[in-house]
């Protein structure tokens, strides 16, 4: 295997954290841009992107937005506008999240998860007597689109048309650069086509879903615009689905590698919400989130200007053993602080984090309790995809 | 023993009440709220309140006394 610490040139104060080798096996990697390179450059990219790994560091960088702010469209996702609130920086973002928290705050949540159970069962229904499965594409896919249409109360059966519409954002399948972004455009206009009609159909009969509540929510003593109502839900198909998805696909590959802790959660499911967390912080399955630089910083003797970029390493924090100590490169599903910034932090950190804990806490314990033992097929290589931690392919066997 | 919060610095991740539900509560936004808010907490809560405020991410909780 290849390390994925030969992605740091510590000689060059550089590094590439986009390779298939780190999205695979990334701690030699952050390790080592910890230990040797705290700030690095982009290997082959110009000036100006500033790689930040340790996780005091990192924690600063996602505390401290009038440096590194979010206040930025410099990532074209097919979007007309920035997306609010994850595109807003302080103090007109805090307007945002005051009326959008409440909505999927852990409370607001608990209603849903006989509704998670229900489609977790309904998805391992269908591959379960097979006695084999694409964990990744009969599981991780459709799980969280579904949790997604259930919450938004938009029909089930509109699962494929979402799933098409999330991979032509994240990852159109061209390498031409102008062609993917006609591809996002073209989405982002049926997207919004999509939601015009669910937001105009919800105006002539209230029905009790995330999009109804949120067109009678107000936003500093007025309702939410039309566009605002859009963005959201933009936000919540390009936020919600793919980063759950990876999560499930990184935390099962573990497990299925792992049989001690699986067979762990089998004796004792109480550990569950344990492992989640664990699972998160040691997966990082967002690798990293992007900031641009406000003002000028110096770090680690790097002079940051304004204008350039921040690639600030979530993944990277997570397994920083001056944070969780010299078990951070371990899975203990008995760690007792676990400050993981899986999450992110700081005021953006990630509206949806509640939903997706209930998701992946619901999945594990459906999961174990019907198919307590399973491993990945024989002969079956692991493909990560970089930034959000994907795996193409994930064949499991179970026992 | 006292649970301390600062509020400036809460965003809500929420692992407070998810680990030590006696000792916090939620408010609308999912931030958090002391339950035994300038009060001594009961002696059965101290260690369960120990180990949430070691899993704040944004250091917005501390013990005292």
């Amino acid at each position: 295997m290849i390390d994925s610490a030969a992605e740091v040139h510590p000689e060059d104060r550089a590094a590439n954290p986009y390779s298939s080798v780190v999205a695979a096996h990334p701690q030699p990697f952050y390790a080592r841009l910890r230990d040797e390179c705290p700030v690095a450059a982009m290997e082959g990219m110009p000036e100006g992107v500033h790689i930040i790994s340790r996780y005091e560091d990192v924690k600063f960088a996602l505390k401290h937005h009038e440096i590194f702010s979010s206040d930025f469209v410099a990532v074209d996702i097919g979007q007309d506008r920035p997306l609010i609130p994850l595109q807003i920086d302080p103090p007109e973002h805090a307007h945002y999240r005051r009326v959008m928290d409440p909505h999927l705050s852990a409370k607001e949540l608990a209603h849903l998860e006989a509704d998670a159970r229900r489609l977790v069962n309904e998805v391992v229904d269908r591959f379960i007597d097979r006695g084999e499965c694409d964990f990744h594409a009969e599981f991780s896919m459709p799980l969280p689109c579904l949790v997604f249409l259930s919450l938004t109360g938009l029909p089930l059966g509109e699962l494929d048309r979402f799933l098409t519409w999330k991979d032509n954002i994240i990852r159109p399948e061209t390498f031409d650069m102008d062609e993917a972004a006609a591809i996002r455009r073209q989405t982002g206009a049926d997207m919004y086509a999509f939601f015009e009609d669910a937001i105009d159909q919800r105006a002539a009969n209230g029905t009790d879903d995330i999009i109804s509540r949120f067109m009678k929510t107000e936003v500093d003593g007025r309702l939410m615009s039309r566009d605002e109502m859009l963005d959201l839900c933009y936000l919540f198909i390009l936020g919600g689905l793919d980063t759950v998805t990876a999560t499930l696909d990184c935390s099962i590959a573990y497990l299925a590698q792992h049989p001690d802790h699986r067979r762990e959660l089998v004796d004792d499911p109480s550990l569950i919400p344990n492992a989640v967390e664990e699972l998160l912080r040691m997966q990082t399955p967002v690798m990293q989130v992007l900031r641009v630089v406000a003002r000028p910083h110096r770090m680690h003797g790097v002079e940051m200007k304004p204008g350039d970029h921040a690639v600030v390493m979530l993944g990277s924090a997570d397994t920083d053993p001056g944070e969780f100590g010299a078990d951070a490169d371990l899975v203990n599903l008995h760690r007792e602080a676990n400050r993981h910034l899986a999450f992110g932090g700081g005021p953006h950190r990630c509206l949806g984090s509640h939903l997706a804990r209930l998701e992946l806490r619901v999945a594990l314990e459906v999961l174990h309790e019907r198919i307590p033992d399973y491993r990945i097929a024989a002969g079956a290589d692991l493909e990560y995809s970089p930034g959000i931690r994907e795996i193409k392919s994930l064949p499991l066997v179970f026992a | 023993m006292k649970v301390r919060l600062d509020d400036e610095l809460c965003v809500g991740h929420g692992r407070c009440y998810a680990l030590a539900p006696d000792v916090f509560d939620a408010d609308d936004q999912g931030h958090c709220v002391l339950r035994f808010d300038d009060e001594d907490l009961p002696e059965r809560f101290v260690d369960v309140a120990k180990q949430a405020v070691a899993n704040c991410p944004e250091d917005a909780l501390a013990m005292e006394g």
